[in-house]
Parts: structure tokens; C-alpha cells; sequence
């Protein structure tokens, strides 16, 4: 090949991510989250660069890519079964950013009626016109990193549907990296009565076909809402601007480039070192609503305060309930704003002579750290902000509360009709079966994780057995 | 030699001027009583002098003069010699004695070539009176009276003093007129017999300012060659006027004698007394100057004051000391030897004037050259005697290939011998104000049409030192503002730091992507123009950070010939080397022929990057080979972090890595890969870590802060264009030291564990092959030959058999690969963080940092491996 076909062939410089936002959570979460990239690339609600925004040192095309009239387009598919949520983001405020091509509303506009079956068979019957959209936004980018799909667990669509596009998108794009920002549901109270079939179902797609799958739960959000941002009744919208602020977060080693973590699966390989532990939680400090006014209070934001946030239990964004050998796995610390190398290599001391973060007795333990810059367009009332991603044992607990909760709806077999009418359920409930053996297995894998022994569990009975074989 | 211009002008003058000749008085009745009818007729002859030549020849008195030559001149002289009434008698005497073989003696004396030194004289010495012939030389003393004596003595006395030889008055035998150091040291004279021991001591007490009178003379005209420079020049110019005070001095005694009846030896001595100090001044003045010609090497400088004359004149006449004549005091050194003396003598009001007299004419050329340096940049200095020193041959257009600086370095360089004390302070500010006024010219920023007005003109001026200071802070301010405004220097190393350093590299991540498989071949093989063309269509991306950088265009490809941890292992192991001279040799190194062949595109590429003049001051070619052994550190260990990445995406998406195989052995081999990779990552990344957001990045901060000039409390710090080069180079230097590729321990077991690394993730798609048949169960499963199909997708590759079915060996086999890998990681990390332990503690403190994030990381997996 010579350069110049090459050359011809490559007119952006990218490793590009494609949002695929699914369902009513993800569709809400990703409208969020579009308006923050926004703001904090400096675009304006036409997509048109504001004036200020000159100097950034950041990048964009990660995320959007320029039209003929350089107007900034996300890379966004927006996907739903009803019409409701994407009619809201079509007459938002920022309703003219998107590529008004890349929205996919069900035409029934019926929905999947909270059934991760129906979200599933309808996701199968679509998914010609799906990748259609999601076929010519990867042809639209150079050196595609991968897809980023935003939804919930526990409804129909974003469970369902999303489960459907996960695995073909596995399938198309073998090479290409699938994170998801994944909505867990509340397990104390949960709107959908069903959700725990739902999460269950979801759950095995999530572990045999993401690559890394960063879990949000609802109650945690609320919980935070409540005690960061003193909203006694949060609203959704104020749940979805937490997780958009850790999005935006996460991603920011991708959009303001530095000397490390440039691409996402570098910071995914460096927190997922055994494959199917690929359950990240997050934790993000501080927050501050901007809508809130109780929450707008200033505080010292030194690197350790961050750091030692980070790790206090109350701000992850999951509820879990760590047992005493839970342990880390991996941590990556992303701090934002003004921090001293010399101030994080003394809060790293500092962690470690307290033992605040325990870690796996059989892996690299350290905490890693990023450093990154924040957006010259947001003021914040805070110099320092951080947010963790970290791989933590404990996440098996609530993978076991869910699957505890399906059983005891299981075993009563209540509403299993509704599952019984959608196409993967025509031959029985196996789908159901595989499910919990999986989300089973990986429960086990979090607990060996746990143990010294993770490396060394099957030395017995494979010598015994080679001794056999030879 | 002009005597008789002298007398012929100045003897109305002298008249009224001259109280002693005026006082007939005061003299010895005896003698005025003898001399008085005398006088009258001195007068007339002395009214015809001018114009008889006649007489000349008949007067031509047995003296070692010449005369065929400037008879005129000369003759009018002896002309008034012998005029004088009491010599008169004593010349006919000499005559009537000598008649006959007068004839046979014919003096002469010709005209030597022109020396370099315009004024000097240039009659041939006088033949000496030894070659007299005995028969024709005066009446011996002893027949004389002693009024006769003196009178021959006076007479005697005028001609010594100006350097000849009288009747009476001889040099002595050693002396050689024709022999310069012999002049030099000036010629001993020794009185005929039979004087009367009254005359004989006070004659012999003047006889030194002979001597002396000589010898400045023949210093002069010496010193007056080109090769002497122009302070010597001017220091002989001064000279010269305080001699031409001693002639008309000499010129009054003449006339004293011819017109003073009483004037007696006694009252000569008391004129010449005064000025007899001052030439003996100039004379030890003299001897020191051309004492320390020969004898600087020796230390003993101080010692020539305290030599006698023959002490000296055994010096000169040794051939080994005199054969060292290319010392020759000039310029500073002389400058400053004046000065030294000047303070010698400060107690001596009378020689001290002479000497600041003397220093302040010498100084005079010196400062207009300082003058010119200061305020211009440039150096007229034909006679190589200014403080600075210019190498003309080194100019700036081979900027770009020189390793040392030696543009900067060595084209302007301070004599350090050579620096007047007056300017030994400063001397360095000297340097670097002319040195930066210099690069400020060059880029046209200084205004030559100006003269330099009001500057001092000697070195005695109050405003010298202020002069020097204020030329300074001008030419250190106009360059800096040159560097910094003009020119951009901070966005220039913001720009370097890009390309370099990788601060914002999505660039390169785009460009390792699109150039991934160029770089995988083998150095020699890799098409430069290809990956240059692609950096250029990478660097101009319209969403990339880079294509905002003006600079974009200095950036080249260039494929090193020599791997990195060699070059740097060749490098550490210099010792007692410059630090900039070592590199030079080290490049030309022959490659060993193994290197080449190891090297891939990968481990080879560097960039190169054009700096324009005068940027290339501070970002020298120096500077930029550091620059690119980060760089290429950087980079290997950024594709190390790919390769990893790589093989962790195959570990998650192969499927032989994820599906759950039956065997728990293979499963638990797998974790056991899984965790040997995630501590790979882990120490690359760690290391990335420590180098850039520890080591470069704070020390990238501080020198931004130094490079803007803005010290603690935002003022603008007064530095300098040298100190602010200093500065790139120490933080360049201190990022090489603190990213451990100074210390050959450190790079070596760096290197170990780095290609442990390389060879472990270049295996996992080899493994991903191998776990296909380590399963029995997963061995031809249906899964399993999807995946191989996939991977041998040609009919004619087919997949081999061996992956197809289950081989118990194969397990085996990896188990024992990946063992050997975990040991050896594990041994080479322990020794790595013992060094890191040890050298923290002794030498690189920072390294501590690393030290302890890697202890973090490694201190559990390998506890669990001891387990």
C-alpha cells in the first residue's frame, strides 16, 4: 500500500468512541451527558464552537466529529422502543446537536413493557435498521476504539434491547472495545416489579459479551443525591447529572490528552486484569449541583481529601456491602485540576500506611493515578476533583442480593407468562437457567479473587488429573 | 639623535628659564675666571653653525660617530661640541696627536630595514669606541689637570647621556650594541683611568641614567613593532613624550655648558637629578615588562625588581630563557602589570604619577576596543590582546550537528591570563554582555549606525565599572527579550515538550496506528519518507492538540542506528568526560552489526527537530540529543504499554482465553497469565507514571518558571541568557538522571525486565494458538475451530493439526513458559526495587517515589508467588 492511498484512507485522527444510548434510563443519562460534553468543550446548543472556546488543548473529535458546516455532532445513537424520552430529547435544548439520523424510536412506540424478553425479540427484529445507524457512524470514524453503551439493567429496552445489541455488536465488531455505564436497579425499592428477572437476564450479557461494564445503581445515586447534594426526594434528572458527571469524568483522559491514558482500553486493561472481573464501581468527589443550591458549599479540596473520599464507602456509586476480606482489585485514580505530583505521590503514602484500601493478595496492588486537566469553560468552586474507577469484590454483593431476589420470585414462578409470550422464552425458561449459572460463576470468581489461593485454586486436582493423563 | 634640533630651538628658551646657567656667580671663581674669554666666541661660531658645513669635515673629532650618513645633522652637533671654548683646546691637542693616522679609521654606519615600529631608529649601532684605534683616543686623564678632566668629563657626560659613547666614557666590553636584549638591558659604561676619584664618583653616579636612557629607548623602539599590539604601542607613546622632556633637558645642560662658565659636573648632577628617577621608572618599568616576557612561566615575576643588571643580563644572554620570546607582554597583561606596579609605588607620589600617566595613555586604546565590544558586539583586535578572544573559524551554520556548543561556547572565550585587574571582576560580564550583544546583531536587533557616545574613554574613569555593568544588563536584556519575545523560546519548548515528551499525545497515538506497521519492520528497512508523511498528515488533523502548534513543521522522522540502552550504557560508562563531549564520540560509534540487525522501526525512531537561530543557542544540538534519548525512552515504554494492551484485548476477547474450560488446570494457568500481564501493565505503567507526572512535568514547571523570568513574588528575576541555558540543560539532565537512564545498574535490570515484557506480550498470540489444544474438551470443540478458521482464513495456510486436537504436552509446555516468564519478572522486579532502594537513598532521591509505587504493586504478588 502506498502512503498516499493510506493517507486518503485516514482523514481523522481518532480513536473514536460511539455512544449507543438504549432505553428510557440510558436515553436520559446520555442526553445529560451530551450536555456536559458540551459545556465543557465549549459547544453551544447548535453545535457550533462558542466564541471563547479557542484554546482548549482538547479533543473532540473522541467524541463528535465536524459536519460539512463544522458544526460538532455526537457520536451518538440514540435507541428506544418509546417515543417518549427521545421526543424530550428532540425538543430539548440541545436537540439540535444530533445527527437527527441517528435516532431509532420502535414503531409500535409500545415499548417492551419493563420485559427484558419482549426488549430482547424486538431488539432481534430492529437490529437490520440499528446497524444500519451504527454501521455508517463506524464507517464515519477512522481508528474506531469501541462503543459505549449507556442503559439500565432493570426495565425492557435498555435491558432487553440493550442485551441484544450487546451480543451482535460483539459479534460484528469483535475487535472493537464495548464498555457500558450500567444501571443497576435499587434493590430496596425498585419501581419494576420484575427487574430481578430483568438484571438477572441482562447480567449474563453483560459478562460474556462487555469488555468492562461500569455499574451505577439507583439506590446508591439516591442515596448520594441525599446526603451530597441534601436532596431529601431526588429526581431522575438530578440522579442522571451524577452519572453524566462521572462520565464526563472518566473520559476525560481521552479528551484532554496527556502523557497517559489516551485511549480507553488502556485504562480498562489496567483495571481489568482478569477478564470476567469486569464489574468497575466509581466513586466521584465532590459533587456539586449546580441546580442545588445546598450543595454548592465550598470545600477544601485537597489531593488526599480527594483520595481518601474516594475510598470511603458512602460516596461509591453502588450499594454494596463489603464483607471484611472484600478487597480492591484495581483502583485508577482520575484527578482533575491543579494536583501536585508530589502532593499524590504523599497521599499514596499515606493510604498505604493507614490501610485504607485493601487489596487482592495475589495481583499487583497499588493504587494507579491519573493526572488530568479539567475544562478551562466550567467554573468550579473546587480546585481538585477525583473521580475513582476501581474493580472491588464487594460488587458480588449486589450481584447476589439480585440473584437472591430472583430466586425467591423464581420459585414462585410469578410472572413468568409475560416472559413466556417473548421469542428467546418460547422454549422454556433455559435462558433463565444459563443466566444464574453465569451471574453464579462470576460471583464465585469475585469470592476466589478474594483468596490467596485465586492463582494457585486448581493445583491439586489438575496434578492429580495430569498424573492421570500422562 | 636630534640633539641639535633640540639646542638649535631651545636655546633662547633656556635662558631665562635655566636660573643656574644665569648665575655665573654661584660658580667656582677659578673656573669663570678661566672660561670667560671664551664665551664671546662660542657665540659667533654658534651664529654660523647653522649654515657651515665646511668645517665639518676637519672637525670630525676621533669619536665613534657616524659620519657619512646625516653628516649634516650630526655634524652640526659635534659642530657645537666643538665649539665649546675648552674643548676646542682639547681637540687640538687630540688632533695634533692624532693627525696622521686619523685616515685610517673610517667609521660608518647604514640604514638598517624598516622595522614594524614607524618611529624607531633606523641608523645601524654606532661602531663601539673599543674599535677605536689606540693611537688616535684622547690624551690619557692622567695627563690632564683636573679642570681638564672635568671639562672632558662634562663634555663626556652630554654624549652618554644620549646614548653615545664619550672620549673618557666607554661601555663596557660585555655590551653589544647590535644585540637587542643586550640594549634592552641598557649598556654599562666604565670611565678611563686616571680620573680624579671626585669627578669619578659623581660621574659614575649619572652614568645609571645613561643606562637607563638606553635601555627605554631601545624598549621603545622595540615595543613599537606591530606584533607588540596597540597598548604597547600607546604605552611607548608616552614614553616616548617623557624621553623627548629628558632630551630637551639634556639639550639646556649643552647649552649651560657652552654658555655657563660655571657650569661644573656638580651642578649638571644636580639638574639631571630629578629626571634621572623618572627614567628609572620607565628603565625598572622596562626591565619588568620584558622580565616578564620570559620569566611568567616562572613565578618569580615579583623577583625582577630586586635583580640586579647583570642578574638580568645573564638571564638574556641564556639562550633557553630568551628562545621563549613568543610571551610577549601585550594587551591585559600589560595593562595589568602597570596597574600592579602602579600600586607598588602608590606610596611614591612622583612615580606614581609618571605611572598613572603611563597607564592611563595604555588604557586608552584597551578601553576603545571594551568600547566597541560593550556597546557593538564585535571585536577589532588585530594584535589578539582584548580579554575576549574570537575563533572566527566557528560560526553558527554548523549549529545544528554541533554536539559540544561549541558555537556558544568556544567562538567567543575570555583569555583568562590575560584580563587587565581592573576588569578581572567583571571579566565574565564582559564576556557574556559583548557574547549576547553579538547574537543580537546577528539577528539584527542592534543599531550599529549609532556611535557609542559618552562612554569612558581609560581606565581611571569614574563610570568604568558603571559602564561595564549597564552595557551588560543592555545587551543581557535585549537578547533575553530576542529569546523569549521575538523568538518565542517558551512556546517553542511547550512545542518541544509535545513532540518529545508525548504531554498531549494523542498525536502519536494516532500516528503509531496508522504507522504500526511500517515500524514493525526492521530499522534499516523502514521507509522514512512514509512515516514522515504520515506524521505530517497526523500533525495536521484538524481535531489533534499538535495542529495547533506553529512549530509543527520542525518536526523529522529519523531512524537512530543504535539501541537505546546501548548508546546509554556506552554513555554512563565515560567517565571523567564532559558532559556534552561524551555524546559526540558515542554517535559515530561503530554499530555493531547484531544492534542493527535487533533494532525494529519501533525501537529505532526518533525525531529530529530544526530550531532556528538563535533559539538553537539554547535548544543546541546538545540539548535535542537528550531530548530525543527521553523520547525514545518515552516511546519504548509506550509501546511496550500497547503490546500489553494488545495481548490483554486477546486475553478478553479471544476465544480461547474466555471461554471456561472444563480442565481447572488451564483455567487456573489462565489467571495465572492474566496476572503475570496485569503486573506487566502495572510496572510499564507505573513507570509512565513516574516519568512524566513525577520526573518531567515538575520539572518541566520549574523551568517554565525560570524561563519567564518571574521569581517567587512575580517579579522579573535578573537572570541571564547563560543562566537560562543552564537551566534547560540541568532539567533535561536531571529528567535523564531521575528517569533512570543515567545509572547502568538501573538500565541494565530496566532493560531485563522491559524485554521480558516485550517477549511476553508478543507471545500471547502464539498462546492464544497453543490454548487451543491444552483443553481436552475445548480441542475441536466447535468454538474453538471457528476461531481458528478464522485465523487461517487461506486455503493454502490451513489450520495446522496440531491446534486442532487436545495434546497433553502442549499444557505442559505453556505451564513451564509461563513459569520461567513469572520467575524472571519476579527476580528482575526484585532486583529493580532493591537498586531503586539503594540509589534513592544515595543518589536520585526521587527515585524513591517509584520505588514505593512499585513496592505497592509487587510486594503481594510476590508474597502470593512465595506461597
Amino acid at each position: 500500500m502506498s502512503p498516499h492511498q493510506q493517507i486518503k484512507a485516514s482523514p481523522n485522527c481518532g480513536r473514536e468512541i460511539i455512544t449507543v444510548q438504549a432505553g428510557q434510563c440510558g436515553n436520559s443519562i446520555g442526553s445529560q451527558f451530551w450536555q456536559q460534553l458540551c459545556q465543557e468543550h465549549g459547544i453551544n446548543q447548535d453545535g457550533n464552537l462558542e466564541e471563547f472556546a479557542t484554546e482548549g488543548g482538547d479533543r473532540k473529535d473522541v467524541f463528535f466529529y465536524q459536519s460539512d458546516d463544522t458544526r460538532y455532532i455526537p457520536r451518538a445513537v440514540l435507541i428506544d422502543l418509546e417515543p417518549r424520552v427521545i421526543q424530550g430529547i428532540q425538543s430539548g435544548p440541545y436537540k439540535n446537536i444530533y445527527n437527527p439520523e441517528n435516532f431509532f424510536v420502535g414503531k409500535e412506540g409500545s415499548g417492551a413493557g419493563n420485559n427484558w424478553g419482549s426488549g430482547y425479540a424486538m431488539g432481534d427484529s430492529v437490529q437490520e435498521e440499528i446497524f444500519d445507524i451504527i454501521d455508517r457512524e463506524v464507517d464515519g470514524s477512522d481508528s474506531l476504539e469501541g462503543f459505549m453503551l449507556l442503559h439500565s439493567i432493570a426495565g425492557g429496552t435498555g435491558s432487553g434491547l440493550g442485551s441484544c445489541l450487546l451480543e451482535r455488536m460483539n459479534d460484528r465488531y469483535p475487535k472493537k472495545l464495548i464498555q457500558t455505564y450500567s444501571v443497576f436497579p435499587d434493590t430496596t425499592a425498585e419501581d419494576v416489579v420484575v427487574y430481578p428477572y430483568n438484571s438477572l437476564l441482562a447480567m449474563r450479557k453483560l459478562t460474556e459479551h462487555a469488555d468492562s461494564v461500569v455499574v451505577l445503581d439507583n439506590g446508591a445515586l439516591w442515596r448520594i443525591a441525599a446526603d451530597r447534594l441534601h436532596l431529601q426526594t431526588a429526581s431522575f434528572a438530578q440522579t442522571n447529572q451524577l452519572v453524566s458527571t462521572v462520565m464526563c469524568a472518566s473520559t476525560t483522559t481521552l479528551r484532554y490528552p496527556g502523557y497517559m491514558h489516551n485511549d480507553l482500553v488502556g485504562i480498562v486493561a489496567s483495571l481489568i486484569p482478569t477478564p470476567r472481573c469486569h464489574f468497575l464501581m466509581t466513586s466521584y468527589t465532590p459533587f456539586t449541583g449546580d441546580r442545588v443550591e445546598q450543595a454548592k458549599t465550598v470545600r477544601k479540596t485537597t489531593v488526599l481529601d480527594v483520595m481518601r473520599r474516594l475510598l470511603q464507602p458512602k460516596n461509591r456509586m453502588v450499594s454494596t456491602v463489603p464483607s471484611k476480606s472484600s478487597c480492591y482489585i484495581s483502583i485508577l485514580n482520575i484527578i482533575q485540576g491543579e494536583a501536585d505530583p508530589a502532593e499524590v505521590h504523599k497521599s499514596l503514602l499515606r493510604i498505604r500506611e493507614r490501610s485504607m484500601a485493601n487489596f487482592i493478595p495475589w495481583g499487583p496492588a497499588s493504587i494507579q493515578v491519573a493526572l488530568t486537566k479539567s475544562s478551562p469553560y466550567m467554573q468550579t468552586s473546587h480546585r481538585v476533583s477525583g473521580l475513582m474507577l476501581a474493580n472491588h469484590t464487594s460488587i458480588s454483593t449486589l450481584f447476589k442480593r439480585i440473584m437472591a431476589q430472583y430466586d425467591k420470585m423464581r420459585k414462585r414462578n410469578v410472572f413468568l407468562n409475560e416472559y413466556k409470550k417473548t421469542a428467546p422464552f418460547a422454549d422454556g425458561f433455559e435462558e433463565f437457567d444459563i443466566a444464574r449459572d453465569v451471574v453464579t460463576d462470576l460471583i464465585k470468581e469475585y469470592e476466589e479473587a478474594e483468596t490467596e489461593n485465586y492463582l494457585n485454586a486448581a493445583t491439586e486436582p489438575g496434578a492429580t488429573e495430569s498424573s492421570a493423563t500422562s | 639623535m636630534n640633539s641639535r634640533r633640540f639646542s638649535s630651538r631651545l636655546e633662547g628658551e633656556l635662558q631665562p628659564s635655566d636660573s643656574a646657567s644665569n648665575a655665573p656667580s654661584r660658580r667656582t671663581p677659578s673656573i669663570s675666571h678661566r672660561t670667560t674669554p671664551l664665551t664671546s666666541r662660542a657665540y659667533e661660531k654658534r651664529t654660523e653653525r647653522t649654515t657651515t658645513t665646511a668645517r665639518d669635515t676637519m672637525h670630525i673629532r676621533p669619536r665613534n660617530q657616524p659620519s657619512r650618513l646625516n653628516e649634516d645633522k650630526l655634524a652640526n652637533n659635534y659642530d657645537s661640541h666643538t665649539a665649546s671654548p675648552r674643548l676646542a683646546q682639547l681637540d687640538e691637542k687630540i688632533n695634533q696627536r692624532t693627525k696622521a693616522p686619523q685616515l685610517l679609521w673610517k667609521p660608518s654606519a647604514s640604514l638598517v630595514e624598516h622595522s614594524a615600529a614607524p618611529l624607531a631608529c633606523r641608523l645601524s649601532a654606532p661602531p663601539l669606541a673599543a674599535s677605536f684605534p689606540q693611537a688616535q683616543s684622547a690624551p690619557p686623564l692622567q695627563g690632564l689637570s683636573l679642570m681638564e678632566q672635568e671639562s672632558a668629563v662634562l663634555d663626556d657626560m652630554l654624549f652618554v647621556f644620549m646614548g653615545f659613547e664619550g672620549q673618557y666614557i666607554h661601555f663596557t666590553d660585555a655590551y653589544n650594541p647590535s644585540e637587542e636584549n643586550a640594549k634592552l638591558v641598557g649598556p654599562r659604561f666604565k670611565i678611563a683611568h686616571g680620573l680624579d676619584p671626585s669627578l669619578r664618583d659623581l660621574a659614575s653616579s649619572m652614568l645609571d641614567i645613561a643606562t637607563h636612557y638606553i635601555a627605554v629607548e631601545a624598549f621603545i623602539d622595540v615595543r613599537s613593532r606591530e606584533e607588540f599590539g596597540s597598548v604597547n604601542h600607546a604605552l611607548c607613546a608616552s614614553m616616548r613624550a617623557l624621553l623627548k622632556n629628558y632630551l630637551v633637558l639634556i639639550a639646556q645642560m649643552e647649552n649651560q655648558l657652552l654658555t655657563n662658565q660655571a657650569f661644573t659636573l656638580h651642578v649638571l648632577h644636580l639638574h639631571v637629578l630629578p629626571i634621572s628617577n623618572t627614567l628609572f621608572q620607565l628603565y625598572s618599568l622596562t626591565q619588568e615588562i620584558s622580565g616578564k616576557n620570559e620569566t611568567s612561566e616562572d613565578g618569580l615575576d615579583s623577583d625582577d625588581e630586586n635583580l640586579g643588571p647583570v642578574e638580568l643580563e645573564l638571564k638574556y644572554t641564556n639562550p633557553k630563557l630568551s628562545s621563549t620570546n613568543n610571551k610577549i607582554q601585550k594587551g591585559g597583561k600589560l595593562l595589568g602589570l602597570l596597574t600592579e606596579r602602579l600600586s607598588y609605588f602608590s606610596g611614591d607620589p612622583a612615580a606614581r604619577k609618571i605611572l598613572e600617566g603611563l597607564l592611563s595613555d595604555a588604557s586608552k586604546p584597551y578601553m576603545a576596543m571594551l568600547n566597541q565590544w560593550l556597546h557593538r558586539g564585535t571585536i577589532q583586535d588585530p594584535h589578539g590582546e582584548f580579554l575576549i578572544r574570537e575563533q572566527k573559524t566557528i560560526n553558527r551554520d554548523r549549529l545544528d550537528e554541533d554536539f559540544t556548543d561549541t558555537y556558544w561556547e568556544k567562538r567567543y572565550s575570555v583569555r583568562y591570563n590575560e584580563v587587565p585587574p581592573q576588569l578581572e571582576a567583571v571579566k565574565d560580564k564582559v564576556l557574556l554582555a559583548g557574547k549576547y550583544l553579538n547574537v543580537v546583531r546577528e539577528c539584527g536587533g542592534v543599531d550599529i549606525s549609532k556611535e557609542i557616545q559618552d562612554v569612558p574613554r581609560t581606565f581611571e574613569d569614574p563610570r568604568f565599572l558603571t559602564n561595564i555593568s549597564d552595557a551588560y544588563a543592555h545587551a543581557n536584556a535585549s537578547l533575553l527579550d530576542l529569546l523569549l519575545t521575538t523568538h518565542e523560546l517558551p512556546a517553542r519548548l511547550r512545542s518541544m515538550k509535545h513532540y518529545f515528551f508525548l504531554d498531549r499525545s494523542d498525536f502519536f497515538s494516532a500516528f503509531l496506528y496508522l504507522a504500526g506497521s511500517e515500524l514493525r519492520k526492521n530499522a534499516k528497512e523502514v521507509n522514512v519518507g512514509k512515516l514522515q508523511s504520515l506524521l505530517d498528515l497526523v500533525l495536521r488533523q484538524p481535531g489533534s492538540v499538535a495542529s495547533e502548534d506553529p512549530y509543527k513543521e520542525d518536526i523529522k522522522i529519523h531512524m537512530n542506528d543504535q539501541n537505546l540502552t546501548r548508546f546509554l550504557m556506552s554513555v554512563v560508562h565515560i567517565q571523567g568526560m564532559e558532559e556534552g563531549e561524551e555524546i559526540l564520540p558515542q554517535r559515530s560509534i561503530k554499530t555493531d552489526a547484531e544492534d542493527a540487525k535487533s533494532l525494529t522501526g519501533f525501537t529505532a525512531l526518533e525525531f529530529k527537530y530544526a530550531v532556528p537561530f538563535p533559539l538553537s543557542l539554547v535548544i543546541s544540538s546538545k540539548t535535542v540529543v537528550r531530548y530525543q534519548i527521553l523520547f525514545r525512552y518515552l516511546f519504548s515504554l509506550r509501546h511496550l504499554e500497547n503490546l500489553l494492551v494488545t495481548s490483554w484485548e486477546d486475553h478478553n476477547k479471544v476465544v480461547s482465553w474466555t471461554y471456561r474450560m472444563k480442565d481447572p488446570r488451564v483455567e487456573t494457568w489462565k489467571r495465572k497469565a492474566w496476572t503475570l500481564r496485569a503486573r506487566m501493565l502495572n510496572f510499564v505503567q507505573s513507570v509512565m507514571y513516574y516519568c512524566t507526572a513525577e520526573v518531567i512535568e515538575p520539572n518541566w514547571h520549574s523551568l517554565m518558571e525560570k524561563v519567564g523570568g518571574k521569581d517567587k513574588h512575580g517579579n522579573p528575576s535578573s537572570r541571564t541568557v547563560d543562566e537560562l541555558m543552564e537551566d534547560h540543560v540541568d532539567f533535561l539532565d536531571t529528567c535523564l538522571k531521575e528517569c533512570m537512564l543515567m545509572n547502568p545498574k538501573l538500565l541494565k535490570v530496566r532493560e531485563k525486565l522491559i524485554t521480558c515484557c516485550f517477549l511476553f506480550a508478543t507471545y500471547t498470540p502464539l498462546l492464544s494458538r497453543l490454548l487451543c489444544s491444552a483443553d481436552k474438551d475445548f480441542a475441536g470443540s466447535e468454538v474453538a475451530m471457528k476461531y481458528l478458521q478464522e485465523l487461517y482464513p487461506s486455503a493454502r495456510h490451513p489450520v495446522p493439526e496440531s491446534h486442532k486436537t487436545y495434546d497433553a504436552k502442549v499444557f505442559q509446555k505453556i505451564n513451564e513458559d509461563l513459569a520461567k516468564y513469572e520467575d524472571n519478572f519476579n527476580r528482575h522486579i526484585k532486583i529493580l526495587l532493591d537498586a531503586l532502594d539503594y540509589y534513592a537513598a544515595t543518589e536520585t532521591v526521587a527515585l524513591s517515589r517509584l520505588c514505593a509505587q512499585l513496592s505497592m504493586a509487587s510486594e503481594k504478588g510476590g508474597e502470593a508467588r512465595m506461597l
